[in-house]
């Protein structure tokens, strides 16, 4: 309170010369952010309104673009089977892959937040694949094991089973990116672990004292404590699984028979395989919209199931 | 991926802008400096003064194309010292990812390798330099320059001799007993030649591998039987409905017959690949293979590879001809020491020496024989590749711009086929679609 009604009473000299020095202040501000500013001008804004206007042109990197009004929209919804394949493909790869991610990395944060004897070396271990994170070493990594000729398929022989075409069969392929998707958990996980922390010890010695198993302590006190974490990893996972791009270009590239065809890689291959980069500009921005409408249908759903202690239970 | 991640990303890529800046511009000023050094000498010693001049030069390839060309590039460089290079290489994709791009902001390098499939794009969008002018007698048969010149301009040196056809596994088959593939079979002869194997082969190996999904396996099928090929002109759609139906019936019932690897092996195969790679894990006796390529193959089972040609008929079968080139680019500002240098890349006697065959079999007959003498089989195998295919060799028909997503569909309706998930009567009605399709969005224009 106080401070607050001392800058109400503030005499106008003293404003007056607060303002002159925010103003060499502010420019020295700009001049300190200015790299970043040129940056996002240039390689953020610029770019991105730029593929707003390309997505109304025709557009082969070699001709200059030609305006075409709605034709590439009315080609990707009225004409284009491959762009309804890759939808199926990437909302079924988000269906599965983000529930699968959250509940796994919910399941090792919880086993990573008990107070046993040398936990931070189990953290660290578990941590530590996610540092080689969804890079293209992990992806090569995944086709070794799940190839034809992999380690997995070599461990079932030992059991008389036939090999198992994991990748190369349309009816497993996207479940086994799925499964390198949710194996991804390091990052998720860890926010989990933040989340854990944070809930006060004291609950859970109340309600053990009033004799709530261990289950009830997690469906009443766990798991409402964690919702706005939850929410917060459901929606950067939402977003994440839907540009997926990595595994699906170096395992799969896309096959057998687009089974693996996800959105990114169908918008990446528009641009820089076929060069149509109007269409592919068009695509992006459907993206967005598709992405942008599952984030506000998360943001509305959440206050059924998200609970705010700070604003005294279910809030908006 | 988090806003967190995404920012550290622009705050690393700025960092790194501003680094490459930085270096770009010490760089630069050492390039003047160390331009003129040589220059002052050259005026020293009598000569008349030359301007310094920085080529830059951009090839696709693998590593020992890149380490091949850098030498050359560098004994160039020791020849002519007014001229040095920015050399930039990267892989098949990203070359024409990139070219791509460099074309859009009018800044494509001085040289640049190009590619059969793609030089008439480019060339007729008055990217690429005509380069008729470049005497060439007693390097390049003047027949073949005949031949590669696009609307009476040659827009490409050719650097190498291509050509396509078949690898065979030369041991497994004598050793299994079976007839091994000849100079000019026939399709019927490659057809049988596939059965025969199933017959003396043990399970899980296979003659010929299932190329159902290749629109372009089609192609030479079609071709061979005189009829034109699928894109004629670029713009014109023409798919034989019979003969389409008549081959793809075949790999069907192969399919069924266990002819031919099951789909999901087939799909899992990866060429070149060690352990993937159809014929070199020993799954399969057979492969496409090119002149530029074959190497490889031979280099993953030495000494076992054999070469034939494609399977042909009535008018021929498969290609033989130059898909190698380098262009100069027509907004180069040194065209002059650009077409100096393209000449002697393909005439220089040490430069033949440097590259050796990395661009497979060097177009200049007289730096082939100097070579010769300490070629190993893994050189030699291109060339005996090459001289079975050339006398019924049919033109090249690499699918022409447009057609992307064409060459897309045929891969997946046919990959549904092979799975069981799709009838080849539903396959056909949609590759004909797209076909169609595209034939009318390029007629448009």
């Amino acid at each position: 309170m106080a401070s607050k009604s001392s800058v109400v009473t503030l005499p106008a000299k003293a404003r007056a010369r607060r303002s002159v020095i925010s103003g060499r202040q502010h420019l020295a501000g700009y001049l300190f952010i200015a790299p970043w500013l040129i940056g996002f001008f240039l390689l953020t804004l610029w770019p991105i309104l730029r593929s707003f206007y390309l997505s109304f042109t025709e557009y082969s990197l070699l001709d200059d673009p030609t305006w075409i009004g709605l034709g590439n929209y009315e080609d990707i919804f009225l004409n284009d089977r491959i762009f309804v394949q890759s939808l199926k493909v990437t909302f079924t790869f988000v269906l599965l892959s983000v529930p699968l991610k959250l509940f796994f990395s919910l399941f090792v944060a919880i086993l990573l937040n008990k107070s046993i004897r040398g936990i931070s070396f189990y953290r660290t271990a578990i941590y530590f694949p996610s540092l080689i994170g969804g890079s293209i070493a992990v992806s090569v990594l995944w086709r070794n094991i799940f190839d034809l000729n992999g380690y997995i398929n070599h461990v079932l022989s030992w059991f008389g089973i036939p090999a198992v075409g994991w990748l190369s069969n349309p009816d497993t392929s996207l479940l086994t990116l799925v499964l390198l998707n949710a194996w991804q958990f390091g990052s998720t996980m860890v926010i989990f672990l933040a989340g854990l922390k944070q809930i006060p010890s004291d609950l859970y010695e109340s309600a053990s004292v009033d004799g709530a198993t261990r289950w009830r302590r997690f469906f009443h006190i766990t798991l409402p404590m964690l919702s706005p974490v939850m929410f917060f990893n459901l929606v950067l996972g939402v977003i994440g699984s839907f540009q997926m791009f990595t595994s699906a270009f170096i395992i799969t590239n896309g096959g057998p028979a687009n089974s693996t065809y996800m959105y990114a890689l169908f918008l990446f291959e528009k641009a820089f395989k076929n060069y149509q980069m109007g269409y592919a500009s068009a695509l992006a921005w459907i993206l967005l919209v598709i992405v942008a409408a599952l984030t506000l249908l998360n943001f509305a759903l959440s206050k059924y199931w998200v609970y705010y202690e700070a604003e005294g239970g279910r809030s908006k | 991926m988090t806003k967190a991640s995404k920012k550290s990303k622009w705050r690393l890529g700025l960092t790194l802008l501003t680094v490459a800046l930085a270096l770009a511009g010490c760089s630069g000023g050492n390039n003047g400096e160390g331009g003129g050094a040589p220059n002052a000498n050259d005026e020293g010693s009598g000569g008349s003064a030359v301007k310094p001049v920085n080529l830059k030069i951009m090839w696709w390839g693998p590593d020992a194309r890149h380490q091949a060309t850098l030498k050359a590039l560098d004994l160039y460089s020791k020849q002519t010292t007014n001229v040095t290079f920015t050399p930039e290489y990267l892989a098949w994709d990203a070359f024409w990812t990139k070219l791509a791009t460099l074309a859009a902001s009018k800044s494509m390098t001085d040289v640049l390798q190009m590619d059969g499939a793609y030089i008439q794009d480019y060339a007729k969008r008055g990217l690429l330099e005509d380069l008729s002018d470049i005497d060439l007698s007693g390097i390049v048969d003047s027949k073949l320059i005949e031949k590669l010149k696009i609307d009476g301009k040659l827009y490409g040196i050719p650097l190498s001799h291509n050509g396509t056809g078949l690898a065979y596994n030369k041991a497994d088959l004598e050793a299994a007993g079976i007839t091994l593939p000849a100079k000019d079979w026939t399709w019927d002869d490659y057809f049988a030649f596939a059965k025969e194997a199933r017959a003396k082969l043990p399970e899980g190996k296979y003659g010929i591998a299932d190329n159902s999904a290749g629109w372009d396996w089609f192609q030479f099928y079609q071709t061979s039987q005189g009829k034109d090929p699928i894109m004629v002109d670029g713009v014109k759609f023409n798919l034989d409905k019979d003969l389409w139906f008549q081959f793809q019936q075949t790999y069907e019932q192969f399919r069924k017959d266990k002819i031919v690897p099951p789909a999901q092996v087939q799909s899992a195969f990866k060429e070149n690949d060690p352990k993937a790679d159809p014929m070199a894990s020993g799954t399969v006796m057979t492969r496409t293979a090119t002149v530029g390529s074959v190497s490889v193959l031979e280099g993953m089972l030495p000494g076992k590879v054999g070469v034939v040609n494609n399977p042909t008929g009535p008018s021929g079968g498969g290609w033989a001809q130059a898909t190698i080139f380098l262009s100069v680019s027509s907004s180069s500002k040194n065209k002059e020491e650009a077409k100096q240098f393209v000449r002697w890349f393909i005439s220089d006697k040490e430069a033949g020496q440097a590259l050796g065959m990395t661009r497979g079999i060097p177009i200049n007959e007289e730096i082939y024989k100097e070579l010769e003498p300490t070629m190993t089989k893994m050189d030699t195998i291109g060339k005996d590749l090459l001289n079975t295919a050339l006398d019924k060799a049919l033109p090249f028909y690499p699918a022409p711009p447009g057609w992307e997503d064409f060459v897309k569909t045929y891969q997946t309706e046919m990959e549904s086929v092979m799975f069981g998930k799709q009838s080849l009567e539903k396959a056909y009605e949609n590759i004909v679609e797209k076909g169609q399709e595209t034939e009318e969005k390029l007629s448009k224009k």
